[in-house]
């Protein structure tokens, strides 16, 4: 094998965390962002206070504040009264989430798609064994809300801690901060396929089906339909990214 | 039950079936005891954030979180004091303050030593994860009015761990105005209870009373898997043991967990 040249060298040689942590903080921000969360002009915390809330390291702030300038999501003025400011792209927000799904090309796509089935997939399995009915009852009213969820951003939220929720129900930790972690990667992209009312109706039913197999106990159907659930969704926002 | 004379305690000695039913006994008991200790800490910390909600609405003011700061010292010090705690507080019902619509006053104790803050995100615009008030800690003493122990359940809302969370409703003004808790890392649980299940002789475990097992010294009845078919919840409400179908099941004192050998 030939020996790996400069650039990859000092990928693998950088420290594990700070990248993943970086672009944790730039999705985690650029998200609030994207969904109005945080009202165009607004002034966020100081630097230390930021990173002293998102628990990272001031050095980690400052990169994920200098990509956030560089998509214009975040302006910083300097002196007496500056500071980082929130700044509302005058594009509309599908767009922006538009440009934040070309960043990722379909491999990453279909890749995190096989990443996020396997969880979910592995979590309905071991849930069917171990879920007593009453564990059931808050991915019930996760599926009720998202039924009832107007707009896009809200059915986004709920349609991730409905993964979450099943990681929980296998009774595994580590299943669920993985899930967790996955949820806080995607954001906000599944605005995207969500906003259809006909395929939430859809995501629904699935998802009913899905508890269904659990409390029946039928943990190959489960794991099969919790896979399908999510390989679905993923189809259709690599359709979209195709489409751009 | 069938009596089992070929049964050997650690010495090599055989176990007579009351010898064995007495260690359970006491094994159950001393299990129980270990979790009246950290109820013993909701209770502090319940009996404290009743009195500092009193005084308020004694004044006619609303209670606000600046108030709450009142109940730090307390709970840093339990924190510190009891070894199977490592988060502790109060977790206010919604609308109980004037200035935020749901908090939790919420300390953990830090791997290196310390205490933390807990601030979660509870505003429902931004996050999913915002109310709390459908946790089994914390409708169930709302809705019973009676301490609980919920779990074991993976606590995703405030420390990512496997975790049983003891609860206690706390009331103001003859209203419910919340719930004090601890938690209890489902890995430090077994850390103390698991020396005593292993000194019974026969395969043992503690399970919840919806047959969760929280501990276990039996290798075919692993923590988190559920016991099927048996009625756990009747023989907590029975408060006595109970044997058949090859098992025994003893309840551990007053607390919702039932011993489970054979």
């Amino acid at each position: 094998m030939e020996p790996t040249d400069g650039g990859a060298r000092r990928a693998i040689f950088a420290p594990v965390d700070n990248l993943a942590r970086v672009e944790a903080v730039v999705h985690r921000l650029g998200d609030a962002i994207e969904l109005g969360l945080l009202a165009d002009g607004e002034q966020l915390p100081g630097e230390s206070e930021l990173a002293g809330l998102l628990g990272v390291s001031t050095v980690t702030l400052r990169e994920a504040l200098m990509a956030l300038r560089q998509q214009g999501l975040v302006t910083t003025r300097r002196g007496r009264g500056g500071g980082s400011f929130v700044s509302q792209p005058a594009v509309p927000a599908e767009e922006r989430l538009k440009a934040r799904l070309r960043g990722w090309s379909t491999e990453e796509l279909r890749d995190l798609g096989d990443h996020w089935a396997a969880l979910s997939g592995a979590a309905a399995r071991l849930a069917a064994d171990r879920t007593a009915p009453e564990d059931l009852r808050p991915l019930r009213r996760t599926v009720e809300e998202l039924t009832r969820a107007g707009d896009a951003a809200a059915r986004s939220r709920v349609y991730g801690r409905f993964h979450v929720e099943l990681a929980a129900a296998a009774q595994s930790a580590r299943l669920t901060r993985e899930q967790v972690t996955l949820q806080t990667e995607i954001g906000a992209l599944p605005c995207l396929v969500l906003s259809d009312d006909a395929y939430r109706e859809e995501v629904a039913e699935r998802q009913r089906a899905v508890i269904s197999a659990v409390q029946d106990g039928a943990h190959d159907s489960a794991g099969a339909l919790a896979e399908r659930c999510v390989r679905e969704s993923t189809a259709r926002l690599i359709a979209v990214r195709l489409a751009l | 039950m069938s009596a089992s004379p070929d049964l050997v305690d650690v010495a090599g000695t055989p176990v007579t079936p009351t010898r064995r039913t007495e260690a359970e006994e006491r094994v159950a008991a001393r299990v129980g005891g270990a979790l009246e200790a950290v109820f013993d800490a909701v209770a502090a910390t319940r009996a404290e954030t009743a009195a500092l909600l009193g005084r308020v609405l004694g004044e006619g003011r609303t209670p606000a979180t600046a108030d709450l700061a009142a109940l730090r010292p307390g709970l840093h010090l339990r924190l510190a004091r009891h070894e199977l705690v490592s988060g502790l507080g109060f977790v206010a019902a919604p609308g109980l303050l004037g200035d935020v619509p749901a908090w939790l006053e919420w300390w953990q104790s830090c791997a290196g030593g310390g205490v933390r803050p807990l601030l979660p995100d509870l505003d429902p615009g931004r996050s999913a994860y915002s109310d709390y008030t459908h946790w089994d800690w914390f409708a169930l003493p709302r809705d019973t009015g009676r301490r609980a122990v919920a779990g074991p359940y993976v606590d995703y809302l405030c420390s990512d761990e496997y975790s049983l969370t003891l609860s206690a409703p706390v009331e103001a003004g003859g209203r419910f105005a919340g719930v004090a808790a601890a938690d209890v890392y489902l890995r430090h649980f077994e850390a103390a209870v698991l020396p005593l299940l292993r000194e019974l002789p026969r395969p043992a475990r503690l399970v919840n009373a919806r047959g969760r097992v929280a501990a276990s010294a039996d290798p075919a009845h692993l923590a988190g898997s559920l016991t099927r078919g048996a009625d756990v919840a009747a023989v907590l409400e029975r408060g006595r043991a109970v044997a058949g179908a090859g098992v025994r099941m003893v309840p551990c004192g007053g607390v919702p967990l039932v011993l489970v050998v054979g």
